[in-house]
């Protein structure tokens, strides 16, 4: 995990925790990372992930095989007005952003346990992403597309029958 | 979303492929993309995209002008229109030429997704639509017989009327042309359709089994009779019997025949009650049996008996401006059963395909595609995926005796049906063992290698 400008420790921890209690996997905190203005798009006033995600690409993280940024700007790819996070099919790095997880659908705001859970789901999806899982038609399965909040509240922690074994699969 | 799909993203800008690449990967789709009009066309030449997501504004070929092409040329590609615009007035337009949706640039994830959702309930309908078409098309039988000729159109006024009446009648042509297709059609219009529609190949059996089959035989007339059978003459019932290639039954079976259709009663082998029958009879020929009658092959009572109404089905090299529609209806016919996608055929294809002589018929066309669509690698068929057929106006040869003839004929033939005996046998209007032992007199042999 790292997180990308100013990002409380303890999400970072619960997100690691969800990675290792959920998908088995050891994790670790690294060292933050700047504020990413490199990526702000002043037209549209966010941060475009694609290129984010690049310049992490680029990075040397030691001998970590995935690495999650999390950060609490809004985030875009060009043809979106926005995503929860992002991540390429069996890529190195992924991202989470808070920002939109931190209001509900109707613009109030959530409690602080429901946004944590928020981005465990949008983490722990974008790194199934990372580790070649594909979207799931099952509509619980944390491998679920998201378009909303709601749906993402609607989706739980776990992955299906199918995206569990898939997932034993690929991690051997 | 279920089924996977194959994908192409056509959009000048980078990024916006890029974008949409790596969401549609995410599905576990099959995604390509192309940079310009141009591009996407050439791609979709080599492989059958089912979606195209197409940016409106691009330098060159713009999305409506691409999305155009792709209606006419790929009707059954859908395509959804990207636009950064908002211009209700282009997506409009786009949405009248045939694109299946449009999507306004930045869109929501969930728009993305929706649109998805649909193409996929419409994908799945158009494949139980065409499912349940086919099923159809097999069933009934006009869609079955393709042409819009006026010699066909001659041929299928002549269906409805005749099949009110129980009169006999003949279909005359070559082989090939079609004959049992426009045989099932008679039945289907008839007051006898829902009844049994048997069909004999005549020659194909010899005199003794064709007797048994249609007669049928008591239990140990003959060795290995060891149960009796009803002869398909009784086994039709009310329905239609086919008799096809009936110039090949001997005088014999015709004068039994005859007293048949004039009593409407069979006795089988080995028994002497009669029972009374009641079909009517389509039979078939490729001879011309006004002259074998005249000639004194033929019986006369019994030509006049099956000829009550004659309907002549013309071959393929006097309609050959049915031939483009054939091909069409072949190609869908195999790609649904080969599951290969192949929809298009160049000019120079479709030319060589009409100058052809088609000495098979219809059957001759209909084999060829098949085996070029099997075998072709792409979408388009060419002229190299042909390459078996000889084209038209070459003459077989300059000046050769009837046997020189037949042989390099069924040489011929043979080459072009890949030494399938069967194939070629069907062709030649021969049954497979006459055909192996003329291969055998001409010492015809398949080539090695």
């Amino acid at each position: 995990m790292i997180p990308v400008g100013d990002v409380p420790e303890s999400t970072l921890q619960i997100i690691a925790d969800n990675i290792t209690g959920r998908f088995k996997l050891t994790t670790q905190i690294l060292p933050p990372l700047e504020q990413p203005e490199y990526a702000f798009d002043e037209r549209r006033l966010q941060y475009n992930a694609g290129i984010i995600i690049e310049a992490m690409e680029a990075m040397q993280f030691g001998n970590h095989d995935k690495v999650i940024g999390v950060l609490n700007n809004d985030l875009f790819i060009p043809i979106f007005t926005h995503v929860f996070g992002e991540a390429r099919q069996g890529g190195k790095c992924g991202l989470v952003s808070l920002f939109r997880l931190m209001k509900n659908s109707d613009g109030s705001t959530p409690p602080k346990s429901l946004v944590l859970e928020r981005v465990a789901k949008v983490a722990l999806h974008e790194l199934g992403h990372l580790l070649d899982l594909l979207h799931c038609e099952h509509k619980k399965c944390l491998m679920h597309f998201s378009g909303g909040v709601d749906e993402v509240d609607n989706m739980s922690l776990e992955l299906c029958e199918y995206c569990t074994i898939y997932l034993q699969d690929k991690l051997g | 979303m279920d089924g996977k799909m194959s994908v192409m993203i056509v959009d000048d800008e980078a990024i916006v492929r890029e974008s949409l690449f790596h969401w549609f990967k995410k599905y576990g789709h099959f995604v390509e993309t192309a940079a310009s009009g141009f591009e996407a066309l050439e791609k979709l030449g080599k492989y059958p995209f089912q979606l195209l997501f197409v940016d409106i504004k691009m330098p060159g070929m713009d999305g409506i002008e691409l999305l155009e092409k792709v209606k006419t040329d790929y009707p059954d590609t859908l395509v959804i229109i990207i636009t950064a615009y908002g211009s209700i007035e282009s997506s409009v337009k786009a949405m009248r030429i045939g694109a299946t949706d449009y999507l306004l640039k930045p869109f929501k994830p969930d728009q993305l997704s929706l649109v998805m959702e649909r193409i996929s309930v419409q994908k799945r309908l158009v494949s139980q639509y065409n499912y349940l078409k086919g099923h159809l098309e097999k069933i009934t039988r006009f869609d079955n017989i393709i042409g819009q000729s006026s010699e066909m159109e001659k041929v299928f006024s002549l269906i409805p009327e005749v099949a009110q009446s129980d009169a006999s009648i003949l279909l005359v042509g070559e082989t090939g042309t079609g004959k049992e297709l426009v045989a099932k059609a008679i039945h289907a219009e008839s007051r006898r359709s829902h009844l049994p529609f048997i069909a004999i190949n005549c020659g194909a059996m010899p005199e003794s089994l064709l007797e048994s089959e249609l007669f049928g035989h008591q239990k140990g007339v003959f060795t290995g009779a060891t149960r009796a059978r009803k002869g398909f003459l009784e086994v039709v019932s009310g329905g239609t019997l086919f008799l096809d290639e009936i110039g090949e039954i001997s005088p014999k079976m015709q004068i039994n025949l005859l007293r048949v259709l004039e009593e409407k009663k069979i006795t089988s082998i080995g028994s002497r009650e009669p029972v009374n029958v009641d079909f009517r009879l389509i039979s078939a020929t490729r001879r011309d049996l006004k002259k074998e009658v005249a000639e004194g092959t033929f019986r006369e009572d019994f030509f006049y008996r099956i000829n009550v109404i004659m309907i002549e089905i013309p071959p393929l090299r006097k309609r050959k401006e049915d031939i483009p529609l054939l091909v069409e209806h072949f190609l869908k016919k195999y790609c649904q059963e080969t599951t290969k996608y192949v929809d298009h055929v160049t000019r120079d294809t479709m030319e060589l395909l009409i100058h052809y002589d088609w000495p098979g018929n219809v059957r001759e066309l209909e084999n060829a595609i098949e085996r070029a669509v099997v075998l072709s690698k792409s979408r388009t068929l060419n002229v190299e995926d042909l390459s078996f057929i000889r084209p038209a106006g070459k003459p077989i040869s300059k000046t050769l005796s009837l046997r020189e003839m037949e042989k390099e004929y069924i040489q011929q033939v043979l080459e072009g049906n890949n030494w399938n005996v069967t194939q070629s046998a069907k062709i030649l209007g021969i049954n497979r063992v006459t055909l192996h032992k003329m291969m055998k007199r001409y010492r015809l042999e398949r080539p090695e290698g």
